[in-house]
């Protein structure tokens, strides 16, 4: 693959906005007192600044070229996974989960599951997602390094690597979510205006729309459907709109958007309960463009640069930025794919930090019967849980992100737990009968069911039947924690004081005791 | 070590044929009814959902709880505009690429 040249130009503009960043980053210490200031900005943040970062979260720089591929292979049914993937989830989440994490003053989703059911749910849950985020963290940082700053720009990916470690950490280990929050929606601005930068001039290279569609048709029986969303359930793809619609809408993205930390974590630390759910409706408004910005010039691709073949698509985005854009934009796109990378380096590594704090190294202290940690000791751990996580992650990116087999492993596994989780946190949520016993059956019945549905052949026509898994491990759990709860003794009331649905949503006393647990 | 490997191999093959007979009756008529529906049953659930979501929020939702700690009694406050506006973009897509 020939290596995308930089102007002097572009590489000024990728400087400045590295530095640029970093200074925006760094002014947002002085809002950092505590270790609330730090895991939670302070609870100060407006809905803008939520909706902005809980997108630019979400979307990292293998997005833009991976979701590109993706539609030059399938088509737009690519976009699905931030569409119908991402606003019915966010609704749900803002109405259903968020007020609940939000009303019980707590840090972490699995500091919810604590209180809810037990101690040791908390701290299984917690590692779980501490050893996923670990291995995102190198993961992002390898692959991003590796096929992007080497593969695409031809730059030494060891400093490219450590350029971007010590930016991102720097800040976040100074400002923590407020300069995660407030970088993100800087990020966000640059990311719009180099991904339509691309979809425009692309877009125009085809000559249109109306040309786009009727060229990509006209290549064979193999593009007929690269225009239509949702594809026929028998379709051996991956993306049958059963498991779009169940799967995927239903279950995989509300699993995510209610129960990822680095999702949640924003609006946890939102200024009101309307600023939590109205960032949630926004940032769900604005991921809609999103596909327009990384899907679209996968098809423009199609049309532009015919030769690559399904098993290169993923060259897509490099190839289109070579050959089209000119200096100064080069650097612009650049910019928006550092951006990209940056905010999602940023956003997990807090999150990561907060799960470690709260979760494991605050479960272990009670076990141990320690006192809790005051304010300002929590602050200097989070920091120093933030600068290890860094620095161990860009050392181990290379030896984690080359085995990429076993990422895949371990993402596949996560998926597994996806379906019994949200069916555990559903019923945990709304249905007061709900026990602990219950819940951890469910758990454990419903990811062996997944087991059993992922291994066992030929039962659905796709070959790759992870969103059917996802609903019928779903269905499965819910089962088994309805059968087991009725069968054990109920919670106490006392105890579900406040984390069921029906308490908050009826009982206004119950509202205000919640109000001024968060508020003291 | 070889013959502890084959074991276990053997094991999974029966547990995946075993499991394949209990699941495979279940799963294969819903594949065949599935697989038989015409494009626009799929548009129907897909802009379904989106519809479902808006009428949760406008219509079952108590107001008071939707805009819990809303700053004004403005109508550019109220999340129920702001649900179905955030959905209008994505019923459109999907309505538009069917």
């Amino acid at each position: 693959m020939e290596v995308v040249g930089l102007h002097p130009v572009d590489i000024v503009i990728i400087g400045v906005y590295m530095a640029g960043t970093l200074l925006l980053g760094l002014y947002c210490t002085r809002f950092v007192g505590n270790a609330e200031d730090f895991f939670v900005a302070g609870k100060a943040l407006p809905f803008w600044a939520i909706g902005f970062s809980i997108v630019v979260s979400d979307i990292g720089a293998t997005d833009f070229v991976a979701v590109a591929g993706a539609a030059y292979r399938n088509g737009v049914a690519a976009a699905n996974f931030d569409w119908m993937g991402s606003m019915p989830a966010m609704v749900i989440a803002a109405f259903l989960f968020v007020p609940y994490f939000w009303r019980s003053g707590v840090f972490t989703i699995p500091e919810f599951l604590g209180r809810r059911y037990n101690s040791a749910v908390q701290f299984i849950n917690g590692l779980i997602w501490v050893v996923f985020l670990f291995m995102m963290l190198a993961v992002m940082q390898w692959i991003t390094a590796d096929k992007l700053m080497f593969t695409v720009l031809g730059w030494n990916k060891y400093v490219a690597l450590w350029v971007v470690a010590a930016v991102t950490g720097i800040y976040t280990f100074s400002g923590g979510l407020t300069a995660v929050v407030f970088t993100d929606v800087v990020q966000l601005v640059v990311m719009y205006v180099g991904g339509f930068g691309l979809l425009a001039l692309s877009l125009w290279e085809v000559g249109g729309w109306s040309a786009l569609q009727s060229k990509v048709l006209a290549m064979g029986p193999e593009f007929q459907d690269h225009f239509k969303l949702l594809l026929p359930h028998n379709t051996t793809g991956p993306f049958p709109w059963t498991g779009i619609v169940f799967g995927l809408g239903l279950v995989l993205a509300v699993a995510y958007m209610s129960g990822n930390q680095v999702i949640v974590q924003r609006t946890l630390g939102a200024r009101t309960e309307w600023d939590a759910k109205g960032g949630m409706l926004f940032g769900g408004f604005l991921k809609s463009m999103i596909p327009l910005m990384v899907a679209l010039p996968g098809l423009c691709a199609l049309v532009l640069v015919p030769t690559l073949g399904p098993e290169d698509a993923d060259r897509a985005v490099p190839e289109m930025i070579r050959i089209m854009l000119p200096a100064g934009l080069r650097g612009l796109m650049f910019a928006a794919l550092f951006a990209a990378l940056m905010s999602s380096i940023s956003g997990t590594l807090n999150s990561a930090a907060t799960m470690f704090l709260t979760d494991i190294v605050g479960e272990m202290r009670k076990w141990r019967k320690k006192k809790p940690l005051s304010e300002r000791m929590a602050l200097h751990i989070g920091r120093a849980i933030t600068a290890i996580l860094i620095v161990s992650t860009a050392a181990l990116a290379e030896p984690i992100g080359d085995k990429e087999q076993l990422y895949v492993y371990i993402q596949t596994l996560l998926s597994f737990f996806q379906g019994p989780v949200l069916a555990v946190l559903l019923l945990g949520i709304i249905w007061p009968r709900a026990t602990g016993y219950g819940g951890l059956a469910g758990l454990v019945l419903g990811v062996f069911f997944s087991f059993v549905l992922n291994y066992t052949p030929d039962l659905f026509p796709s070959e790759d039947p992870f969103l059917f898994v996802a609903w019928w491990s779903f269905v499965f759990a819910l089962i088994v924690v309805v059968v087991v709860s009725l069968l054990t003794k109920p919670e106490s009331p006392e105890k579900l004081r406040g984390l069921v649905w029906s308490s908050v949503v009826s009982d206004l006393e119950a509202q205000k005791a919640l109000d001024e647990r968060v508020s003291s | 070590m070889t013959a502890i490997v084959s074991t276990i191999m053997a094991v999974f093959e029966f547990l995946q044929n075993m499991f394949h007979a209990a699941l495979a009756p279940i799963f294969h008529p819903l594949n065949t009814v599935l697989g038989g529906l015409p494009n626009w049953v799929a548009s129907v659930f897909g802009v379904g959902l989106f519809v479902m979501a808006m009428i949760w929020v406008g219509v079952f939702l108590k107001k008071d709880y939707v805009n819990y700690g809303r700053p004004h009694k403005s109508i550019w406050t109220d999340l129920r505009l702001w649900t179905c506006l955030s959905m209008m973009p994505h019923v459109i897509f999907y309505l538009y690429f069917r």
